[in-house]
């Protein structure tokens, strides 16, 4: 029992890392930028190219901004988790701040997704919202990762807030595959479609909506690597701070 | 294992001693009754007794919320949070016990609630009591689990009182939607529906299962 179990006094004294250069990261904000550009321009072009739905009509287009804000938002979710489960196990602060930026911009996408989700169902269903279970769920999902961000603000110490906030986004990823398999799951109460399978988008639809999702998970990786990028000088500035003299790098 | 039956002694033999909680809980479960009398219109009808069931769960599931943000922290005067961390046993039997020492306290809010329902609404829950008590048991279960392992967290934060309900809340909401479709079908037909039921055991299992494994994490000294 006891040599399983991690000496408080040693697990939430400061964790922070002396500063130093990240070259990795640089390299990782500029190319995933750089990509993001030109897959942006071709999404848009085969956006505006892509047939109109002979049912929905324009209000269809929301598909290729709206799932992909879905699979952002999942990404970043589960991002969340995995450096929370490696932030436990290792004890490395370079996982806390990979899932603070994870969970920050997961919601990000989220909301975006919560707010093309209605624009949506009011042209199809003709009401803004409706309690089917991937609403529900997905709601749920995005208060969790709320509470997650609050808990971060709200909590003192380095080390605890890591280790409290690992826990948290460790169990919120309980809801992804839920929400994911919603449909399945719940099935007949159920306003949203099947998940998409392998040929199911009518012709000319299936290349906006991949490079969609490109867009989607480059936009993501742009901005998470923007993010652990700003939350590092943000923790270099506090240990330079903390120990009274100017942060020279290494 | 005797570590779960040490703090759940200690819990309800400090809460038999001060009585702090249970009457907080009771008080604002039964204020809650009065409000939702207030609230609906047309008095004890045919169709506010329709709602009976969900707005019992509601008044359960907020004065829960008050009792598990006081169990820890009662455990922070004299650092005492810090001795049971410290505890030479295993940390998730020591949340287990807190778990079940308000799962014991929340029951008897409940059941007082219960009848103070009955006769604000004009319900007979005599037929089937024993089943609205099985269906309370384990949505409260649910409730005390997950909401004593947020409680351990909470306590350790800034405007804890807020915390609580932010970090538990989103995980009540499976609990709460099965208790009360579990209570709704036993209020009007006088069974418990299969479904429900499997799915709060379910629930129950993984929220127990899951703090008992991540307490290690969560209590610190």
């Amino acid at each position: 029992m006891a040599d399983t179990r991690i000496a408080d006094t040693d697990r939430d004294r400061d964790r922070a890392s002396p500063p130093r250069q990240r070259p990795a990261l640089g390299v990782l904000i500029r190319a995933s930028g750089a990509a993001l550009l030109l897959s942006t321009a071709l999404w848009a072009y085969f956006v505006y190219a892509a047939p109109l739905d002979h049912v929905q009509g324009r209000i269809q287009k929301i598909l290729y901004v709206h799932v992909p804000c879905w699979f952002a938002a999942y990404a970043g979710f589960a991002l969340t988790a995995v450096c929370g489960a490696l932030y436990l196990w290792k004890n490395d602060e370079r996982f806390d701040r990979a899932a603070v930026a994870g969970a920050e911009v997961g919601v990000l996408f989220c909301t975006l997704g919560l707010v093309t989700g209605p624009i949506w169902a009011k042209g199809t269903w003709g009401h803004w919202w409706a309690w089917d279970p991937r609403l529900t769920l997905t709601l749920v999902l995005w208060f969790i990762y709320l509470s997650y961000l609050l808990l971060r603000s709200f909590t003192e110490g380095s080390a605890r807030t890591a280790r409290f906030a690992a826990v948290y986004g460790i169990a919120g990823l309980a809801a992804v595959p839920l929400n994911y398999f919603a449909i399945e799951l719940f099935g007949g109460a159920a306003m949203h479609p099947d998940n998409l399978a392998r040929g199911s988008l009518g012709a000319g639809m299936g290349m906006p909506f991949a490079w969609g999702v490109v867009s989607g998970l480059l936009a993501f990786a742009h901005l998470v690597a923007q993010r652990i990028a700003l939350e590092s000088e943000r923790r270099d500035s506090s240990w330079a701070v903390a120990r009274g003299s100017g942060a020279e790098r290494v | 294992m005797n570590a779960l039956l040490a703090v759940l002694w200690k819990d309800l033999l400090t809460e038999w001693r001060s009585r702090e909680r249970v009457v907080a809980m009771l008080l604002l479960s039964l204020l809650m009754v009065v409000v939702f009398h207030f609230s609906l219109p047309g008095g004890a009808t045919t169709e506010t007794r329709s709602h009976a069931p969900g707005l019992l769960w509601v008044a359960y599931c907020f004065a829960a919320l008050l009792g598990l943000g006081r169990s820890f922290a009662l455990e922070l005067d004299n650092d005492a949070i810090a001795s049971l961390a410290r505890a030479p046993c295993d940390r998730g039997w020591v949340l287990l016990g807190k778990a079940l020492a308000n799962f014991a306290i929340l029951a008897f809010v409940q059941a007082a609630t219960a009848c103070a329902f009955a006769l604000v609404f004009e319900l007979d829950l005599t037929p089937f009591a024993l089943e609205l008590a099985g269906a309370v048991a384990l949505g409260s279960l649910g409730l005390c689990s997950v909401g004593t392992f947020f409680a351990a967290i909470s306590v350790r934060t800034r405007l804890r009182e807020v915390m609580l309900p932010m970090l538990a809340l989103p995980f009540y909401i499976p609990v709460l939607a099965a208790a009360a479709r579990s209570t709704t079908a036993l209020f009007e037909t006088g069974a418990l529906p299969f479904e429900p039921i499997q799915f709060l055991i379910v629930t129950d299992a993984s929220y127990l299962i899951a703090s008992f494994v991540l307490a290690d994490f969560i209590l610190d000294e």
